[in-house]
This record gives structure tokens, C-alpha cells and sequence, in this order.
């Protein structure tokens, strides 16, 4: 699966609605923003991943639900949660 | 001959047949019991690539925990079963390491605890992360830049004049003279097929118009790859570790960009010129589409260039460019031994900005007589705004900034990242081994950090502070 940013948004938005328990509909998209990564982990490493170092694009997601704040990045191969209860996930590729 | 002659010769007769007989079923069931797999698996070539049979089917093993060296491959399997965990594979690059699954499903940290508690079997014990998709559900939680001597060394690659990097005359708003001085250096030596230069990352598009000639293929005196664990057959292209089958085919481009920069076929009407014009390129592949790959995948690929190398693969230099801050002794204890295989190990230092002196980046940071870390500068000869540095832990700079390269799908791309500074001092290194082939790794590694354009820039950021020069590396 590719992902381009309207994708990938939508795939954060369902991954948080299942996380959080809260609707899809009362997640909120607080902002989309175009971002080059430091590497193809895009910055958030899981476990002992090694990651290819080369400058990536994608877009940083951020989200808002049950009055928490919930950062996403995506490029068009995946999509991860950062920093969710400690720990960076793969949540789409 | 009388009767009781006869009966003797008769008797003695039967006796030796019986023993025979004995001695070569004997020797049937030995032969049955010492291989009672591999003689089937590897017996027969196959033309395909053979996957790999995992425990489960999550895969990846558990934990890595290196054994000491009193304790032989059979104790520790009977260990391993006697705790109800398998032993996944054996690095045998490495004694005493392996690769162990909890048939438990137990948390790998625990495992790991419960292994490293063993003080008189066990050097060490570290969990394997497995990396997969998060299922929350289950857990909640160019100005005529051709002009600049010398002419004779000028390939004919229609692109030559967008690569900076090897030719540097200002374009682009470059600094002129900012670059490898790839055109000197091709005046003493272009590369050599002899030289296999090993690329451990996303896998290589060996189709490619402007590297197929340039990639290594197992000639035909070298046998095929087997491992008892993981069975892989028929590596004609190398290896994959990351899917364990024999096809290193990159899905991603990462890969396919670094091994441009090394070796994408020089003046051959086509594309770009790699430093190295003729060279041959080895894929080792452990990092998937997205361009992340395990520890475990990595350790698994560099056995393998460890095990082609001391089958007579000349195989000196491997191409790292990857890493994270997670610490693995297994990682380093495996790159030390293709180290003392003589194989050059190149790797990224890192692309957060960060001073690796206090914030380590692995590999790069291992400590070890074989392996070289490389910062990234751009055009301007100005260390790059993404590099990591560390005048103790960082060796030496390249370019690594709008470095045009190879591509999936037949295309060529500009890419940014220490990935692309680690493969300009490989592809030197390939340059050095093509002039002066006995070279030692350590003399390797000493030649190259010494052979540097010192840069104001690069003083206190990198240990050499110098970016990589190819004419100066070979003489020229």
C-alpha cells in the first residue's frame, strides 16, 4: 500500500479511534504539515530497528482526541504514532 | 584342497562378509544421524529462492545470547530445550552466538534476564525487537563544469556533469574544487571486478541499466550459501535477510542510490559514473520497502559476507549506511569478525544533528579496528545542516548532500543523508583495493582517514577533520 497525505491522516485518524475508544468523528485534525525526516524511520525508531539514514519526506500528523494531544508521521510507505505511552508503533505500511 | 582346508576358507570367508557387511551399515546409520537434514536440502540446486522455515509466524527469533566458548552447539541446544526455547539460528561468524526463539511467547526482555543470569555459560544475552505492524486492538497500549582537468580520466555518462560530488566547478552555487576529485584519481585506477564491495541495506535493483554490468554474481567455483538454520539456496545475487530468500531485489531505492555511488557503470553512455567505473557489487539485503530493518537481520547478512569471503569471494568493504542509538553487543561482535575477515566496514554517522561523542549512533560509534564513520558536507564543503559529528567518534567526512545517483524502475534521483557520504568512502575504498589489492583493512582504514581535504568546517566535528579525497587516497 502507498499512502499520500489524505490516506494517511485517515489511516491515523481510525488507529487513534481504536487506541483511544474515542469516535473517528471526535477525533480532531489540529494540522497536517509537510516535513522532511531525518531518516526512513522517520525520526521514531521502534525497538532495535536499524534505519536507512537518508533525508525522507512526509507529513507530520497531529491529532487531538478526549482532550489529549497524539503526534503521526507518514511518508508513502508507512505511518507511525510517536511517543504513544512511552513507546514509538508501526501502525500502517 | 581337502575337505577341512575347505571348510576352513569357507568359514573365514563368511566371517569377513558379515564383518563388511556390519562395518557399511554401520557406517550408513552414522552418516544418516550427522546429517539428517541438510544432506536433503542441499543436495539438490534449485533455481528459486527457498524461504525460510520460522517457528511462528511472527518470525523473529527472541533474544541473541552469546555463549562461552567451553560451551559446544550441542549443549546449548539441549539447554535451549530444556527451557522450552529453540535455537532459531547459528552466526557462525561469530562462536558461541545464536539466535534463540521462546517457544513460550515470553516477553524477550525476560528471556534475555533469564539466559544472562547463566554467569558460567553465557558472555551475554540481548532481546531481538521484533519490528511489525502495531495492532492496537491487541494492545492498548551544471556553468560547463567538463572543462576542469584532466580530459583523458572524463567519462561519457550523459549525467556526469550533475555530480558534484566527484567534479565540484561551482555549479549550482557550489564551491568549486568541493568534491572527491574523482577525474585525478581515475588517472591512476577506474575500479576493478575484482573488488566485490558488499551493500548491507534495502536490497539492489540489479537490473538497472547503470549497475547490472557492475554486479556480482556467485561464480560458478563458489558454492551455494548454506546455512543450517535458515537453508537459503542458490544466492547467484547475493542475499536477502530480510525476507530469507536468495533475491536481493530493493523495493525501496535506498539501496539501488548507495551502490550508484559506488559503482554505477563509468562511461558507458548511460546515466551517472559511480567512483568506481568497473567494481562489483554484492547486495546484502535486511531492510525492507519502508527502509527500517531488525538487528538481527543485519547480524544475519553480515555472517553471510563473512561466510562468501572465506569461500573466495573477495569481498573487502561493506556499505552501512543505517543505524539507530539501540546498543547491540551481537552487532558489534559480528562486524569485529568480518573485521578479522579483513572486510572494511563503512557506516553512517547519523543524520540527527547530534554529537555522536555523547549520544552514540550505531554502528558507526562501535569502537572496533574495521570500521569507519562518516559525517556529510555539501557543496559548499560545509559540514550538512542534518550530519551528525564527534571530533572522537566520527572519522572523516564525504559529500552527502543533492548527491545524484541510481534509482528504482530505470530512474536516477538526488538524495541527502549521511547514507549518501558513507558509500563516497566506500567507493574510494574499492578505488585503493583496485590499485593495491593485498592492502591490509588496517592500512585500508589508516589510508583513507589520512587521505583528506582538511576543512575549517569540519575542525572539532570530525576526528580527521577532513572531507574524503580520492586522488590523495590513491597518490595522485
Amino acid at each position: 500500500m502507498s499512502f499520500n497525505q489524505s490516506s494517511a491522516t485517515e489511516k491515523a485518524k481510525q488507529d487513534l479511534a481504536r487506541r483511544t475508544s474515542v469516535s473517528e468523528s471526535d477525533i480532531e485534525t489540529v494540522s497536517v504539515t509537510e516535513t522532511e525526516f531525518a531518516d526512513m524511520s522517520l525520526g521514531a525508531p521502534v525497538g532495535d530497528e536499524m534505519a536507512a539514514q537518508m533525508m525522507s519526506s512526509g507529513w507530520r500528523i497531529n491529532l487531538s482526541a478526549g482532550g489529549k494531544k497524539y503526534e503521526y508521521r507518514a511518508d508513502k510507505y508507512h505511518i507511525r504514532l510517536c511517543n504513544f505511552k512511552g513507546t514509538n508503533h508501526i501502525v500502517g505500511s | 584342497m581337502n575337505r577341512n582346508n575347505f571348510w576352513i576358507h569357507f568359514g573365514i570367508a563368511v566371517v569377513i562378509i558379515t564383518m563388511a557387511a556390519v562395518l557399511g551399515q554401520i557406517r550408513r546409520w552414522e552418516t544418516s544421524l550427522r546429517t539428517p537434514v541438510s544432506t536433503g536440502k542441499s543436495s539438490k540446486p534449485t533455481t528459486k529462492p527457498i524461504a525460510v522455515k520460522r517457528s511462528n509466524a511472527d518470525g523473529e527469533p527472541e533474544i541473541n545470547v552469546r555463549f562461552k566458548p567451553t560451551v559446544n552447539l550441542s549443549d546449548i541446544k539441549k539447554l535451549a530445550a530444556k527451557n522450552n526455547d529453540r535455537i532459531e539460528d547459528e552466526i557462525e561468524a561469530v562462536k558461541g552466538l545464536v539466535s534463540i526463539d521462546d517457544l513460550d511467547n515470553a516477553d524477550a526482555e525476560t528471556v534475555a534476564k533469564q539466559y544472562a543470569a547463566m554467569t558460567d555459560l553465557v558472555l551475554y544475552a540481548e532481546p531481538n525487537f521484533k519490528i511489525q505492524l502495531d495492532d492496537p486492538t491487541k494492545t492498548i497500549s551544471s556553468k560547463d563544469l567538463l572543462q576542469r582537468e584532466p580530459i583523458e580520466a572524463r567519462p561519457n555518462d550523459p549525467k556526469f556533469a550533475e555530480q558534484w560530488s566527484l567534479n565540484n566547478l561551482g555549479q549550482d552555487g557550489g564551491k568549486e574544487r568541493a568534491d572527491i576529485d574523482a577525474l585525478k584519481a581515475w588517472l591512476k585506477t577506474r575500479g576493478s571486478s575484482e573488488i566485490v564491495v558488499a551493500v548491507l541495506d534495502s536490497g539492489v535493483d540489479y537490473t538497472h541499466p547503470d549497475l547490472v554490468e557492475n554486479m556480482w554474481i556467485r561464480p560458478d567455483n563458489v558454492p551455494q550459501y548454506k546455512d543450517d538454520e535458515l537453508v537459503v539456496a542458490n544466492d547467484l545475487h547475493g542475499f536477502n535477510a530480510a525476507e530469507n530468500l536468495s533475491d536481493p531485489m530493493d523495493e525501496n531505492g535506498h539501496g539501488t542510490h548507495c551502490s550508484g555511488i559506488i559503482g554505477a557503470e563509468g562511461d558507458n553512455d548511460e546515466g551517472i559514473a559511480g567512483i568506481n567505473w568497473n567494481v562489483k557489487i554484492m547486495p546484502l539485503k535486511f531492510m525492507g520497502r519502508g527502509g527500517f530493518g531488525t538487528t538481527k537481520d543485519a547480524i544475519e547478512a553480515i555472517n553471510y559476507a563473512i561466510d562468501r569471503k572465506r569461500n573466495g569471494v573477495n569481498d573487502r568493504v561493506i556499505n552501512a549506511s543505517w543505524g539507530s542509538t539501540m546498543y547491540s553487543k551481537a552487532l558489534e561482535d559480528t562486524i569485529r569478525a568480518a573485521g578479522e575477515e579483513g572486510i572494511l566496514f563503512v557506516a553512517a554517522a547519523g543524520n540527527a544533528t547530534t554529537n555522536n561523542d555523547k549520544r552514540p549512533h550505531y554502528p558507526s560509534n562501535y569502537n572496533l579496528p574495521n570500521v569507519i564513520s562518516v559525517a556529510a558536507t555539501d557543496k559548499n564543503d560545509q559540514l550538512t545542516s542534518f550530519s551528525n559529528y564527534g571530533v572522537k567518534t566520527v572519522h572523516i567526512a564525504a559529500p552527502g548532500k543533492d548527491i545524484l545517483s541510481t534509482w528504482l524502475n530505470d530512474d536516477y534521483r538526488e538524495a541527502s543523508g549521511t547514507s549518501m557520504a558513507a558509500p563516497q568512502v566506500v567507493g574510494v575504498a574499492a578505488l585503493i583495493l583496485a590499485n593495491e589489492p593485498k592492502l591490509s583493512v588496517e592500512k585500508l582504514r589508516e589510508r583513507i582517514l589520512k587521505s583528506v581535504d582538511k576543512i575549517d568546517s569540519l575542525n572539532g566535528k570530525v576526528e580527521n577533520g577532513g572531507r574524503i579525497n580520492a586522488a590523495k587516497a590513491l597518490g595522485n
